[in-house]
């Protein structure tokens, strides 16, 4: 009997080994794909499937270049979004939920629901009136639209509520007000250290998130030479690239490499975010 | 001491205004700009503006292409959601069961979920390029000689809204294991114990505690994935021409919108109101199922 229970389990676990295999070629397999075609040429991309990097990374970065793409502007313009929206958000995003985590204000337990309907709310889908606006006040074709709403990050106040409830001192804080430090001090010099795990997890988030962040940019920016990574894909769909297949995949390479670089270092944070933005409640 | 802890409570005010303002000017008064330009005949050229009440929504509803957008997202969300929940449902058991004891589950778990962080404009660009007419996937079933002759696969509707699919799918399976797990990891050892003193069997403590426990992750799951799911663009927009090609099987709420709004007049009274119709529907269903599933104590 136990040992026909433990022959039934080696088996299910083998069988599960074999899923899990699966499961991770159909994973790696067209991640794999796209950094090696951007090492190859078009002319062995043409001959078959390779799966070994091969040596025309520059030749295809030139070919990008040649005809008007320039992926180093567009992987700065993406750059210097993604670090000050996640500064913005990060910052702003600890200074609200402490204000709703430390102190008993009237009104508190309303905009502390508030934040979450708000997480639920396709805020989205707004964007038409939001363009509209932005364009009466000449902030279209500027990235000020695209990085100023950060500082309202309805889900990032709500995952620094989370963590800030479990972090927070209050003696630490009443020492500091014994001090005489004023709150803002206490906030800036006491806590924003405390809470710098949080703050690293919440801001990879952020800064993944405008990373990739497609549609928005898409719709605000009209010049060529303020295009992010995101619009460069597109424009990469485009005819003038139709043949020049390692060109296209180095375009799209260029894109995921810093983010996988960024989960490669940070990954226990971003595991861990994920399940604590949610599950708590 | 306590006056002195109610003046520093008004400091709650301070914290909080700079989210106020922000909300207001970045994301209250575009809700309700797009809601006004939804009842008018806005578009980027003219400059006069009417209120033309409830035809830019009486129009919606009597168009085919708006309506067809509306079943596609809906099709194309539920065909990914429910294979997304299953397979993620099945592997967090698989990591979380003591009898099988999987090794590795951390890093299997970590592998699954980095589709989820790449940019899905790139993923989109992607599997268009290997399922391209020249693409590998064409040169192997060709090599292999499962196909005679290279195929054009976006071409085909019924291929194009089930690579949508698989690749939602593809993008979401990992993160949904890393919530389910997470939950699964929070239930008490002591409930299953006296569950198999009981003689419970595993499909039975699976259905009677594990779900019945879930429930909460289980409702976030669904309301966050349908309201992504309901403003699809960037996959089904850059998997083809971004017309929702082959015949509008892949159009979904937003690339209407966005048809809309950069239509060379720039109807952007007529995307209002697709903009306003899918955030009412959005959030109808989004809180209906917060209602109906509620912990009912």
């Amino acid at each position: 009997m136990q040992s026909n229970y433990r022959l039934t389990t080696n088996i299910l676990r083998g069988g599960i080994y074999v899923c899990l295999f699966a499961l991770l070629i159909v994973t790696i397999v067209p991640i794999w794909l796209l950094l090696v075609n951007a090492t190859r040429s078009t002319i062995e991309i043409n001959q078959g499937i390779g799966i070994l990097p091969s040596t025309h990374l520059l030749e295809n970065y030139y070919i990008l270049e040649g005809k008007g793409l320039y992926l180093w502007r567009g992987f700065f313009n993406s750059m210097t979004l993604a670090v000050s929206s996640t500064f913005l958000t990060v910052y702003f995003a600890l200074l609200t939920s402490y204000g709703i985590v430390v102190y008993n204000f009237k009104g508190k337990q309303f905009f502390s629901n508030f934040i979450v309907i708000l997480v639920l709310i396709p805020m989205q889908l707004s964007i038409i009136g939001f363009y509209q606006y932005m364009s009466k006040l000449g902030l279209t074709d500027n990235y000020a639209s695209l990085i100023l709403p950060t500082i309202a990050n309805a889900g990032s106040v709500f995952f620094a509520k989370q963590y800030l409830e479990s972090v927070v001192i209050r003696d630490l804080i009443d020492a500091g007000r014994v001090d005489g430090a004023s709150e803002l001090a206490i906030f800036h010099f006491i806590m924003l250290p405390i809470a710098m795990p949080g703050a690293v997890t919440m801001g990879i988030f952020a800064f993944i998130a405008s990373w990739n962040n497609f549609f928005n940019p898409f719709i605000l920016i009209t010049s060529q030479e303020k295009y992010t990574l995101p619009m460069l894909v597109q424009t990469l769909r485009g005819d003038t690239y139709r043949t020049e297949f390692g060109s296209i995949y180095l375009g799209l390479a260029a894109t995921i490499v810093p983010i996988i670089i960024i989960y490669v270092i940070f990954s226990k944070y971003i595991v861990s975010g994920i399940a604590m933005g949610s599950v708590k409640e | 001491m306590l006056q002195m802890k109610f003046k520093q409570d008004h400091y709650g005010y301070l914290f909080i205004t700079p989210f106020i303002i922000a909300f207001l000017i970045f994301g209250f008064y575009p809700v309700v700009n797009t809601l006004y330009l939804s009842f008018t005949d806005t578009t980027l050229m003219s400059k006069q503006v009417n209120i033309v009440g409830f035809k830019n929504f009486t129009n919606l509803f009597n168009d085919d292409i708006f309506m067809n957008a509306v079943k596609n997202t809906w099709l194309l969300w539920i065909l990914n959601f429910i294979p997304q929940i299953g397979v993620a449902m099945v592997l967090s058991v698989w990591f979380t069961s003591l009898r099988l004891n999987i090794k590795g589950a951390g890093i299997w778990r970590a592998i699954f979920f980095l589709p989820n962080l790449l940019m899905p404009a790139s993923i989109a660009a992607l599997f268009f390029s290997l399922f391209g007419y020249y693409g590998p996937v064409n040169q192997f079933l060709v090599r292999m000689e499962i196909l005679p002759e290279a195929m054009q696969f976006l071409q085909n509707q019924n291929i194009a809204r089930t690579l949508v699919i698989f690749i939602q799918w593809w993008m979401w399976f990992g993160a949904t294991i890393i919530l389910l797990m997470a939950g699964m990891t929070a239930i008490p050892e002591s409930l299953y114990e006296s569950a198999m003193m009981d003689g419970a069997t595993e499909s039975q403590m699976f259905w009677n505690i594990t779900i019945p426990l879930l429930k909460p992750i289980l409702v976030y799951l669904f309301v966050t994935s349908l309201v992504g799911g309901m403003q699809m663009f960037d996959i089904p927009y850059l998997l083809t021409d971004g017309r929702g090609s082959p015949s509008g099987s892949i159009m979904t709420n937003n690339i209407l919108m966005y048809l809309k709004f950069s239509s060379s007049k720039g109807h952007i009274g007529a995307a209002s109101s697709v903009g306003m119709l899918v955030f009412i529907m959005t959030c109808v269903f989004a809180f209906g199922i917060f209602y109906f599933l509620r912990e009912k104590d």
